[in-house]
């Protein structure tokens, strides 16, 4: 089970993402600023301001294991699939989308961040299967009628 | 856009780095070919990379770590 990281990250360098993210190709670099929400944290480009995204830990309970990593995926993160199979120094994360829906803060199931904690280097793991969800209802957004509702 | 013409086992290269095998060639059933590129260069299917782009671009938000604050309305901001 991936656990959220930033929380106790004291370390100050970036995860350096050598492909960058698609769509974003010149954001390299990487910050995550957690801002008290729970399991969510902030990524944040330091190359490209605008780059900026919500990320929350992959579910196991939820989504099963976290997809097949390729050999050259490894590469790019530096590290064996010794080490992603032992898993202590692995998050793997999901980028949501809290702006597509207005009741439904989404989830990207077909393309998650893998990050290696060590080396600090990070990958969007894209995955080719089309039936994987772009968009899977991850949590009622905060303020959607019901969940206001409810908490009221 | 280039247009080249290859047999199977030619080789293209795009820059330094990066080599383009044609291995094999069915007709019917397309071409395969292998692609030797850096680490650092992505490489996927057009169709599934746009859609991954699409939706990243979708799922940036300049001030996603005030929407985690609480400090963004979404009905203002819902986009494809």
């Amino acid at each position: 089970m991936s656990q959220i990281i930033p929380k106790s990250d004291n370390n100050q360098d970036p995860y350096i993402f050598p492909q960058g993210l698609a769509g974003f190709g010149s954001a390299h670099a990487f910050g995550f600023i957690y801002a008290g929400t729970g399991d969510l944290v902030c990524m944040q480009s330091f190359d490209q301001v605008e780059a900026s995204f919500i990320l929350t830990a992959w579910d196991d309970e939820r989504l099963g294991c976290p997809p097949h990593v390729s050999q050259d995926q490894l590469h790019c993160l530096d590290m064996t699939r010794q080490q992603l199979e032992a898993g202590d120094d692995v998050l793997w994360m999901l980028v949501l989308n809290p702006f597509a829906d207005s009741t439904w803060v989404t989830a990207n199931i077909r393309a998650p961040i893998l990050l290696n904690t060590v080396t600090r280097r990070g990958i969007q793991c894209i995955q080719h299967d089309t039936t994987l969800a772009l968009r899977y209802h991850w949590m009622k957004h905060p303020t959607a009628p019901a969940l206001t509702a409810a908490n009221a | 856009m280039m247009v080249l013409r290859r047999k199977s086992g030619d080789v293209i290269c795009i820059g330094d780095d990066i080599r383009v095998v044609i291995q094999e060639v069915q007709p019917g059933r397309g071409i395969r070919f292998a692609i030797d590129a850096p680490v650092e260069v992505p490489v996927h299917r057009l169709e599934i990379y746009k859609i991954i782009q699409q939706e990243n671009r979708a799922a940036c938000h300049a001030n996603a770590l005030q929407w985690l604050q609480g400090g963004v309305n979404v009905a203002d901001h819902t986009k494809e």
